[in-house]
């Protein structure tokens, strides 16, 4: 899978698994932090994003500091999804 | 001490959602009781509902709060709305500190966890949405209310089966007495939910076909949902910002059955200690009374043993009095019915008509009271009382009295 593509399918899932209905996935700035600033998401919205990403992906985001990291931007999702991703290639 | 006044109302219930749509149901003298259609109802002692409608907050919540919030916390949220603007509040922009929120409810959002659960049994999702968990709480309608309205002071839930959200609207006149607060955003919210719909079922409280409250044929409630939410302030807050008083709230009574977990005392000594406490409350007399808003379930039970205490309680005055059910239009929406039938009682008063009990036809012998059958009735109030009973033995009455009585 192409980073592009991650990157488009992880804005749509922020769209659609969170239903932000305002929002399409082409109003996510890629760079803009996805919590509290930005999208005005809490908490509870990081809970069932990490759950989202990783159903939709098959992979594990294993602790909270994993998290914080990967979860700082779409850039930074993208590219923890896309190393995940690479890992598991043959 | 700080007299307690109405100065805004919201509604949302099987009529539609805002006070003019109440207001016409009560006047037409319709029953609003129709199907249950938000989950399969196939099986139970009967499927006949008060469905409210889908009401819409997109407005004014965010996007990622409006996946959070339960079908409870959106009607309640919708009323509140209105009851603010109807207050003309939106410009006043009261101190958030002093605003206070006070809301009842039986089963918060239930129907969603339900859902939930049902899915996930299901295999159609395999983890847990946090989110829709956190509206199930019976508070989380309050909490949802002042954080997304911006209410920082003051916050009650109330539970207390069906007599709730008068129980709220009771508290929250207390909070502005006690100068607690300066204003109160106070009542009740409640959706329906599987869980109300199959125990009221099985525990046969329902009519299979439409209740209808204080007639020899009644056999039991109908299911009702909706919020109601009024502004409570005192008369020199309200007076000092020049708002107009709706209403003032007289006093109120509670007590306890003390007898069982669902049926009421059949002497109803605890339905008519509170009628007595709220009338001392309010410092009248029972002749001062001219309208009862009934519990008024429309099971074997209720109506009776209502009709007894409003005996005991204001004698031959009694015969004198109109007594009616806004259950008999809406149904009984269980935490919201306190706080709904308030402000049937307090449009009845502003409108100069006493809210009709529909459905009724023929009249049991042992429910010998004016219950205003069939058609409201145009009639100007001063003074009224209003009465929720809740399983567990829990009373309240609340006496309100018009702005200018």
């Amino acid at each position: 899978m192409q980073r592009d593509e991650i990157k488009a399918a992880l804005k749509h899932l922020l769209v659609e698994g969170l239903r932000l209905d305002e929002l399409t996935p082409e109003d996510i700035d890629d760079r803009a932090p996805i919590f509290v600033e930005g999208l005005g998401l809490d908490s509870v919205d990081a809970l069932e994003l990490v759950v989202l990403v990783e159903e939709r992906f098959n992979i594990q985001i294993p602790d909270e500091e994993v998290g914080k990291r990967v979860f700082s931007s779409i850039d930074a999702l993208t590219e923890y999804v896309a190393g995940e991703l690479d890992h598991r290639s043959p | 001490m700080r007299r307690v006044v109405v100065t805004g109302i919201g509604s949302v219930n099987a009529f539609g959602a805002g006070v003019p749509c109440f207001v016409e149901g009560l006047r037409s003298a319709r029953c609003a009781i129709g199907e249950m259609t938000l989950f399969p109802a196939d099986g139970y002692r009967t499927s006949r509902a008060a469905m409210a409608p889908e009401v819409d907050v997109t407005g004014f919540v965010p996007p990622a709060a409006r996946r959070k919030l339960s079908r409870t916390d959106r009607m309640g949220l919708v009323a509140a709305r209105e009851a603010w603007s109807a207050a003309r509040l939106d410009d006043a922009r009261p101190d958030p500190s002093r605003v206070g929120v006070a809301i009842g409810g039986t089963t918060g959002g239930m129907f969603e966890t339900e859902e939930w659960y049902r899915r996930r049994v299901g295999g159609e999702v395999s983890r847990l949405p946090a989110s829709r968990l956190l509206a199930m709480p019976v508070h989380a309608t309050a909490d949802a209310v002042a954080t997304l309205l911006g209410y920082r002071g003051y916050r009650l839930t109330i539970a207390t089966a069906c007599s709730s959200s008068l129980g709220s609207i009771a508290l929250a006149a207390d909070a502005i007495e006690e100068g607690r607060a300066d204003l109160m955003v106070a009542g009740g919210a409640e959706g329906h939910c599987r869980m109300t719909f199959a125990g009221f079922n099985a525990l046969q409280a329902v009519d299979p076909e439409v209740c209808r409250p204080f007639d020899r044929r009644r056999a039991g409630l109908s299911l009702g949902e909706g919020a109601a939410i009024l502004i409570l302030e005192s008369e020199a807050h309200a007076r000092a910002r020049d708002a107009e008083i709706l209403a003032r709230i007289g006093g109120y009574g509670m007590s306890a059955d003390a007898w069982h977990m669902t049926a009421p005392d059949p002497q109803g000594a605890g339905a008519a200690l509170a009628m007595r406490r709220a009338l001392d409350a309010a410092g009248l007399a029972p002749d001062d009374v001219e309208y009862v808003n009934a519990h008024g379930t429309g099971t074997p039970q209720n109506d009776p043993i209502e009709t007894r205490a409003i005996r005991n309680v204001f004698g031959l005055h009694a015969s004198r009095l109109a007594v009616s059910s806004t259950k008999s239009q809406v149904g009984h929406c269980l935490g919201a019915a306190g706080a709904i039938e308030t402000a049937a009682t307090i449009l009845g008063m502003l409108g100069g008509f006493l809210p009709p009990t529909v459905n009724l036809e023929e009249p049991d012998p042992e429910c010998d009271l004016d219950y205003v059958a069939r058609a409201a009735r145009s009639r100007r109030i001063g003074v009224a009382i209003t009465n929720s009973y809740g399983f567990g033995g829990n009373n309240a009455s609340l006496v309100l009295r018009a702005a200018d009585a």
